[in-house]
């Protein structure tokens, strides 16, 4: 016991004597002295102030190679291109989302993203008591404590189209799955989610849609991982579906979902990847990826409240906005699928087509 | 004094070490120093600054008045998870499974926060401390009657249980039988009735935006209970005695396996409030997923803590600490979050070795003193 | 439902994939605890292994030299938790812990260094199948054991291995000794403290091969905190199977049937109800406490596991 006091007198003294500062000119002096909040308003001063950004993750780390990592791209990118400074930090547990939102309005950023759906209440608190402070939530709007949806002037809700880009990568695998292309032969093809939730399904509902108007004929089938990390539970549903004869895998569960990918990487088949581009995952194997680029959307959030065109409420990411696409085609992939793919995304922008949201095969 | 004890073996300290806290802070503030000697070396290693990682440290942890509410939030799960273990241990039992008790709290807590969410607060607050203490006590006798009627080791009983729910928040929780219906399809039950909320206890004029709530007294509280409850009851001195040993237990008169179902009840009852806590204090609603991780540092501050109350409170804010001060030195010194990792398993490695340094120590004085 | 979902070939291939990582890690706690050692740092043995293996694979493009550091760098966590509780005696419940969130944050920071923005390669080296040639005709057989990973047979091979060790074999005894008497071994001139050295450092090396089996093998890449838990598993795995290897095997196998079971009835309906996919992921835990509890009863730990041992006169 002795030792645990020890190392409080340490850090308490260290504390004390570092004041209120953090040792980084981007710490606001907020701390110490002040007994009231101080929503950033912007200084009166003759040199503009540099537009400072923070982002917030999801538990699940930086380190996701989908969502969380394209969301860092897109600020990294930001920086570099737009002379902003940012900083990211990552949550550990759902009781961080407030705190961690309250330590980057506290000290005054311009911009505070949320980086994921189960951040819409957390927002909407820290929003309300940060009304001169921008937000913006991926893959969701300001929930009150209610639960329901509540728009604020200072929040921008950035939503994406998933069940398009899974439509359009529907086409191809449905295309290659009807004309029999390389080792797809048995007509079959399969989707792996993480949990069944609608960011999720949605790409799945979407990718089902297209298999059905283009090859109704096909076999569709679906399951899940009940994990987003584990890649040895997502390679044991693969070997599962390629043993019911899948011969295309849509992964949508993302670590988990990379063991999927191996599943039909070592037995010779083909996979989809989603959210980021994943054809380097396994170059071979990877025919496309239904792309879901929140890095544009962060990006796009930042200049805007950089240039001072920040818009507040709900935006969506879809095909028209080139907020969805389908990734990069293997060589396999013939040209016909190709053409369909590029059909379908023509019909999406026109409204011709309006990709399900609700899955068909569960 | 006991040294390098392990699941079971814990003996409760005697007076004689409560005094030896006085003598000797060369070798604890020794090895907390050179923990974080080491944890500057890494940081340095890596390429970061040592000096604004641990002031950042420093700061987020203790900075401003809001930073230390935030701290003490952590702190309270944490404290409650601690005296679960703790509990369990001077049964002589491993409690792993203090998450999954405090997930059980809480998912209890959300069902009836919602059920009843109409009964005015003096009612149905005590109903669900009620309920999340009882919920988490039956899931934790469980372990205990696996143990006490087929001879299950509840190491594997808990831990397995920590896996399975999990595994049943998900299917209550995503457009299963507890989720509230929502635009998004949030994995969340509704909102718990007003009365069930703990309220925050800090003036916003005081600290603004703080969210330091109710559950704080009730964490201090848990600790007198665990006091009260180990060493002025029958049912405490009964524990005990199983702790020590069946030649113990049968000198008590005590039936061993009566006691590790009470024993397990009355740890899982402590973690169940934690599950309780976290809803009603800091979500009022159940989301899937959430207070990850708490009932496994629970077990670190337990042991930390010396099975004590007050170490385990004492263990509980040094977690706290790293939690919210690692939060700041990824925010304003641009550290990675898993770096902070480092350091707090350093201090944590330092601090198991240094009851033995402390031994090492004095058998060489007595060494000599004897030459 | 069918029977093919309980009993055919594929999910008996699967539980020895599911198996094999656990069983590694029960068989590294096996010897550790059966010479008086707790060694929770499985966990951490198992994620060093499993990320530095794959650096080493990316940089020599060799298995054999990636899986030579894999067991390397679990040796040195293990190492480390020795040092703490042979040396200095420390309390091995937290070092072990500690040593887990160590490695945890390490291999995490590493990763996000080395590969933060591009992943592990593609093409890594991989630990290679075992093929049965001909005997992969045999109707059932064949289909179970035809194509499985080197590491598969591996373990199976270790732990007949250190069965016959453990309970054949005088240093196998001398072990025994030193976990359940360490006085009264000592007493008879057996070394006790190098004994346990040598029995932690064979358990972080076992926990490595278990690690690198699922970076190497299963995954061809690495994520953070890929080993998910079955460090913890294979401490579970461990008493359940009274602290030997046999059984260590039935409980792994037990486990991992378990997860084999929960894929394979995904979509699965008696008549028109279907079991809700979450909870079919509940199966192997439910599988393994029911096992415990229908079959096993209780397992006594070696006398003197988790208790430093005091050398008189040193």
């Amino acid at each position: 016991m002795k030792r645990l006091l020890a190392s409080f007198v340490l850090i308490a003294t260290v504390a004390a004597a570092c004041g209120g500062g953090a040792g980084t000119p981007s710490a606001a002096p907020a701390a110490a002295a002040s007994a009231t909040a101080r929503p950033a308003t912007a200084a009166p001063t003759a040199t503009p102030k540099p537009v400072r950004i923070g982002l917030v993750t999801d538990v699940g780390g930086l380190n996701d190679k989908s969502f969380n990592t394209l969301a860092n791209q897109g600020r990294l990118d930001a920086e570099k291109d737009l002379g902003v400074q940012t900083s990211v930090v990552e949550s550990k547990k759902q009781e961080d989302y407030v705190p961690n939102l309250t330590t980057f309005a506290q000290q005054g950023y311009d911009l505070v993203i949320s980086v994921g759906f189960l951040m819409t209440n957390a927002t909407w608190k820290v929003a309300k008591q940060f009304p001169n402070i921008k937000f913006g939530i991926i893959d969701g709007a300001p929930a009150n404590d209610k639960g329901d949806t509540e728009n604020l002037p200072n929040v921008a809700n950035l939503f994406f189209a998933e069940q398009e880009a899974g439509y359009l990568v529907g086409v191809i695998a449905a295309t290659m799955a009807k004309d029999k292309v390389g080792a797809a032969t048995h007509n079959t093809v399969c989707s792996m989610g993480g949990i069944p939730i609608p960011p999720v399904d949605k790409f799945i509902a979407g990718y089902q849609d297209a298999v059905k108007t283009v090859s109704p004929t096909t076999v569709i089938l679906n399951g899940y991982s009940n994990d987003f990390v584990d890649q040895q539970k997502g390679k044991e549903v693969g070997l599962n579906h390629i043993g019911k004869g899948c011969d295309i895998l849509f992964q949508v569960a993302g670590g988990s979902g990379l063991g999927y990918i191996t599943a039909a990487k070592e037995k010779g088949v083909y996979a989809i990847g989603v959210d980021a581009d994943q054809a380097d995952v396994a170059p071979a194997t990877v025919i496309t990826s239904a792309l879901k680029r929140v890095n544009k959307a962060v990006y796009d959030t930042i200049k805007a409240v950089k240039d001072g065109k920040f818009v507040a409420g709900s935006q969506t990411f879809n095909a028209t906005n080139d907020g969805v696409g389908y990734g990069k085609l293997a060589t396999v992939v013939p040209a016909n699928a190709k053409a369909a793919a590029d059909q379908a995304l023509a019909d999406i922008k026109s409204g011709k087509i309006k990709p399900k949201t609700e899955i068909q095969v569960k | 004094m006991t040294s390098g004890t392990s699941a079971g073996r814990t003996a409760p300290p005697t007076r004689r070490d409560a005094l030896a806290w006085a003598a000797g802070p060369a070798i604890p503030a020794a090895s907390v120093l050179i923990a974080l000697v080491l944890g500057a070396a890494f940081v340095l290693v890596s390429g970061n600054d040592p000096v604004a990682a641990y002031a950042a440290l420093a700061r987020g942890a203790f900075g401003t008045p809001y930073d230390v509410t935030e701290t003490l939030i952590i702190a309270i799960p944490l404290t409650l998870g601690g005296l679960s273990v703790a509990l369990a241990f001077r049964t002589g039992l491993f409690n792993i499974g203090a998450q999954s008790q405090l997930l059980v709290g809480a998912i209890a807590t959300g069902f009836v926060g919602v059920r009843f969410a109409d009964l005015p607060g003096p009612l149905l607050m005590p109903l669900v401390i009620l309920t999340g203490i009882l919920a988490g006590g039956a899931w934790g006798a469980l372990a205990g009657w696996l143990k006490a009627t087929r001879g299950v080791n509840e190491v594997i009983t808990t831990i397995m249980q920590n896996y399975t729910i999990v595994f049943v928040m998900h299917w209550l929780l995503q457009n299963g039988p507890m989720s509230a219906p929502n635009a998004f399809g949030t994995p969340a039950s509704a909102r718990i009735g007003d009365g069930a909320v703990l309220p925050v206890i800090v003036p916003a004029e005081l600290i603004p935006l703080t969210r330091l709530h109710a559950g704080i007294l009730l964490a201090a509280l848990a600790v007198v209970a665990f006091w009260f409850i180990l060493f002025r009851t029958t049912l405490g001195y009964e524990l005990r005695a199983v702790g020590l040993g069946p030649r113990a237990a049968a000198q008590a008169g005590i039936d061993p396996k009566r006691g590790m179902v009470l024993g397990m009840f009355v740890a899982g009852g402590f973690a169940g409030l934690a599950g309780m806590v976290q809803v009603s204090g800091v979500f009022q609603r159940v989301y899937d997923g959430f207070s990850a991780g708490y009932g496994f540092d629970a077990i670190a501050v337990a042991l930390l803590g010396k099975n004590s109350p007050i170490g385990i409170a004492l263990a509980a804010l040094l977690f706290g600490a790293f939690a919210r001060g690692g939060t700041i030195m990824q925010s304003n010194a641009h550290i990675s979050s898993n770096l902070v990792a480092v350091i707090e398993a350093l201090v944590l490695f330092v601090i198991a070795a240094e009851t033995a340094l402390r031994e090492l120590a004095r058998r060489h004085g007595a060494l000599k003193r004897a030459a | 439902m069918t029977w093919d979902m309980f009993l055919g070939a594929a999910v008996l291939a699967a539980t020895l994939r599911l198996a094999t990582p656990i069983l590694l890690a029960a068989l590294g706690g096996v010897v550790s605890e059966r010479s008086g050692v707790t060694n929770i740092a499985l966990e951490g043995s198992m994620l060093v292994g499993a990320f530095f293996g794959v650096l080493a694979a990316d940089r020599s493009g060799s298995i054999l030299v990636a899986l030579a550091v894999a067991v390397v760098a679990g040796v040195a966590l293990a190492a480390l938790h020795a040092v703490a509780s042979i040396h200095f005696r420390s309390d091995q419940i937290v070092s072990g812990m500690a040593l887990n969130i160590l490695a945890l944050g390490l291999t995490s920071y590493l990763d996000y260094q080395l590969y933060g923005t591009t992943g592990t390669p593609a093409d890594l080296p991989g630990i290679p199948d075992l093929p049965l040639g001909a005997l992969e005709r045999i109707p059932f057989v064949g289909a179970v054991a035809g194509d499985q990973s080197v590491m598969v047979w591996v373990a199976l091979l270790l732990v007949v291995a250190l069965q016959l060790f453990l309970f054949r074999t005088v240093p196998g005894l001398r072990l025994r000794a030193v976990g359940e008497h360490p006085r009264a071994a000592d007493t008879v001139g057996i070394a006790v403290r190098r004994t346990r050295y040598w029995a932690v450092l064979a358990s972080g090396a076992l926990a490595a091969l278990g690690g690198a089996y699922l970076s190497l093998s299963v995954a061809h890449s690495f994520t953070d905190d890929m080993v998910g838990g079955r460090g913890f598993i294979g401490l579970a795995a461990m008493i359940f199977g009274r602290w030997t290897p046999v059984g260590a095997l039935a409980a792994s196998i037990i486990f991992g049937y378990g997860g084999a079971l929960s894929t394979s009835l995904q979509g699965a309906t008696i008549g028109d109800l279907r079991v809700p996919v979450q909870l079919l992921s509940t199966l192997p835990y439910l599988l393994t406490v029911l096992a415990v509890a229908g079959f096993v009863g209780r397992s006594r730990p070696p006398a003197a596991d988790g208790l430093p041992y005091e050398q008189e006169g040193h």
